[in-house]
């Protein structure tokens, strides 16, 4: 039986020191997610400790802080997913832009036809989700049915879906006019004391961590971004899960575009031409692997806090917020820098 | 000398794995023109051949990753149609691939069961939850029964080195085949020592139960774990004898097609 053809046990003991298990704690302090997180907690003494009376850190500003963040969490969140998975998608800004011309109009539509206020509204959501999950769906077939590189099929479609909002604005004339309790009922409201949209896209993020953690579609996504030719011979599907992970995050954009015209009243069609870079660098800054193959969700929420926070500050200690551009580049190749270089083994 | 192409019609105890007479071309490319082999349930065969023999492709026939202009393939006695790797794992059939199939980011108890996860029970598992716990168990389970150490499942298998690599995906390909595991040169990457140890998991897997193919250019080392050795040559089976027969002077002299022309 098998003990007459019992294998040498794989003692190696030069090599297999590496793949040690890790104590709790050494995994922490290993997540580039605990360090940016420590150097929020920093910003947050500093900008905090140089304002006037210590107003950044007061709770009306808490809240602005976690407004702006929605949005650009939910973006990020959604390009995690696809880094996660080895594609990018640089039509995100695009997509919200669109999703929330989309809405806008069809509530202006439905406003003058004399519908009633709920049903508008919840007419908006469906058409932002709606477009959003469309354009999705459209970078998914290019990228999964026809092979087009995602970098280049996306950047193509950032170029296809802006010019198209603004053919469908008359030349990018922002929509209005939509029932303002969108924006009382929503956009401005609170929840406990937290903005109703940063409650919204913190819980989308965690359902995505949970996702990654726990799920088979967590576990495939990786797989696919780790070694796409494994996960094919393995006989996962991975032209349909990549399609569906860029209808998920397109689906992220068209909430983001609700987001937006809850929070402003109005469409802001030309305030997201870098919302899709920024994603991209709170995602990697966080320790999303751009390569594919590993992502942290909770990297992703302190790399978008990071952007934000160092924005927000900047203004109210009266610097330009130009150096919060330099600051998270900055920030980003330091990150990375930092990991090729420890990761790099002799 | 034994040059004995030997037909496969036989099945009085039912193949693992086969195929008769398969022909397989790409445009002007012909790869197989009239390859045939048999695994019996138990039994390890080696697939030998020059290079651009044809061994890679005839592999990919038997796993459904290419479907045959001719011929037939065989998966535990019963003629089958294989539309995709899906169909042949369906059936019992495995892989273990040339350049490991594994996705290095991953542990290895997530790449033992990549597209086969355990969710958990009730409304967790409603929501593809996935049942941890079991899955490392099994693989552990799974692992000792071949007698694979490894320091931790859980750390991604970029960590292991290439035997423990290669050990992972051998009990991977075991773990989801009942019928037979194939293997394409799964010694190539390895040192010496690492390729006794995947030549002793090739017969604890045959111990098994299982019919074990595969693809290798160490002769010495075919001739010594295989029962039987197949011999392509340009897409043609030109040997099918009892490993115990044969030297690797026949063998080389067989694969270059040397024997061919005298015959
Ligand atoms: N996908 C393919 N497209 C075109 N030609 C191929 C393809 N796969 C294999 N071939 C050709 O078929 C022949 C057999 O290749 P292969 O099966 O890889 O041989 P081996 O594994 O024995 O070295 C070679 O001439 C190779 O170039
Ligand atoms: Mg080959």
């Amino acid at each position: 039986m098998s003990d007459t053809k019992a294998v040498p046990v794989m003692a190696e003991p030069e090599t297999d020191d590496r793949a040690r298990q890790r104590t709790p704690l050494q995994r922490l302090m290993g997540a580039r997610a605990t360090w940016i997180f420590l150097l929020d907690i920093a910003l947050i003494a500093l900008f905090t400790a140089l304002s006037r009376e210590g107003v950044f850190l007061s709770w009306l500003n808490t809240k602005a802080l976690l407004l702006s963040g929605a949005e650009a969490l939910l973006l990020a969140v959604g390009l995690a997913m696809l880094l996660g998975a080895g594609k990018f998608d640089l039509s995100l800004g695009a997509n919200l832009v669109m999703s929330s011309v989309m809405a806008a109009l069809a509530m202006v539509a439905m406003v003058g036809a004399g519908a009633g206020v709920g049903v508008t509204i919840l007419a908006g959501l469906v058409v932002c989700l709606g477009t959003g999950a469309m354009i999705g769906a459209l970078n998914g077939m290019l990228v999964a049915v026809f092979g087009i590189n995602s970098l280049i099929a996306t950047l193509g479609m950032l170029g296809v879906i802006t010019g198209f909002a603004l053919v469908a604005t008359g030349n990018g004339q922002d929509v209005t006019g939509f029932p303002h309790q969108l924006q009382s009922g929503f956009g401005l409201r609170t929840i406990g004391g937290i903005p109703a949209p940063a409650l919204l896209a913190l819980t989308v993020a965690l359902a995505m961590w949970v996702v990654i953690r726990f799920t088979a579609f967590g576990r495939h996504t990786l797989a696919i971004g780790s070694a796409p030719l494994a996960a094919e011979r393995v006989g996962l599907r991975v032209t349909r899960h990549v399609m569906s992970l860029f209808v998920l995050a397109g689906m992220l954009a068209g909430l983001a575009g609700f987001i937006d015209i809850a929070h402003y009243q109005t469409t802001v069609i030309n305030g997201h031409n870098n919302a899709a870079l920024q994603a991209v660098a709170a995602a990697v800054i966080g320790g999303t692997a751009l390569e594919g193959g590993r992502i942290s969700i909770m990297g992703t929420i302190w790399g978008v806090a990071l952007a934000v926070i160092l924005q927000n500050g900047l203004v109210i200690i009266g610097v330009s917020s130009a150096y919060q551009l330099m600051a998270v580049g900055a920030v980003l190749i330091v990150a990375v820098g930092l990991d090729r270089m420890s990761s790099r083994r002799p | 000398m034994t040059t004995r192409t030997r037909g496969v019609a036989s099945q009085d105890p039912p193949l693992a794995i086969g195929a008769e007479h398969v022909a397989k071309s790409f445009g002007h490319v012909t790869a197989l023109r009239d390859a045939s082999i048999a695994v019996r349930p138990g039994e390890i065969v080696a697939l030998c051949g020059d290079n651009g023999a044809g061994k890679s492709t005839f592999l990919r026939v038997l796993q459904g990753i290419y479907r045959p202009d001719a011929g037939r393939v065989i998966i535990g006695g019963q003629e089958v149609d294989l539309t995709s790797v899906r169909d042949a794992q369906a059936l019992g059939v495995d892989t273990v691939h040339q350049d490991l199939a594994l996705a290095p980011d991953l542990s290895t108890v997530d790449n033992i069961f990549l597209g086969h996860e355990i969710r958990r029970r009730g409304v967790l598992g409603g929501f593809g939850i996935l049942d941890r716990a079991e899955m490392a168990e099994r693989a552990d389970a799974a692992l000792k029964e071949l007698s694979i150490a490894l320091p931790s499942l859980t750390v991604p298998v970029r960590e292991l080195s290439g035997g423990q690599r290669q050990a992972v995906a051998i009990a991977r390909a075991v773990m989801w085949s009942s019928k037979a595991v194939l293997m394409d040169e799964p010694t190539a990457a390895l040192a010496a020592r690492q390729s006794r140890i995947v030549c002793d998991l090739m017969r604890s897997v045959a111990d098994r139960g299982l019919g074990v193919l595969v693809v290798s250019h160490d002769l010495p080392a075919v001739l010594e774990v295989a029962h039987r050795v197949v011999v392509l040559w340009r897409g043609k089976t030109v040997l099918d004898a009892p490993a115990a027969d044969l030297t690797v002077p026949d063998l080389v002299a067989t694969m270059v097609g040397h024997v061919k022309e005298a015959a």
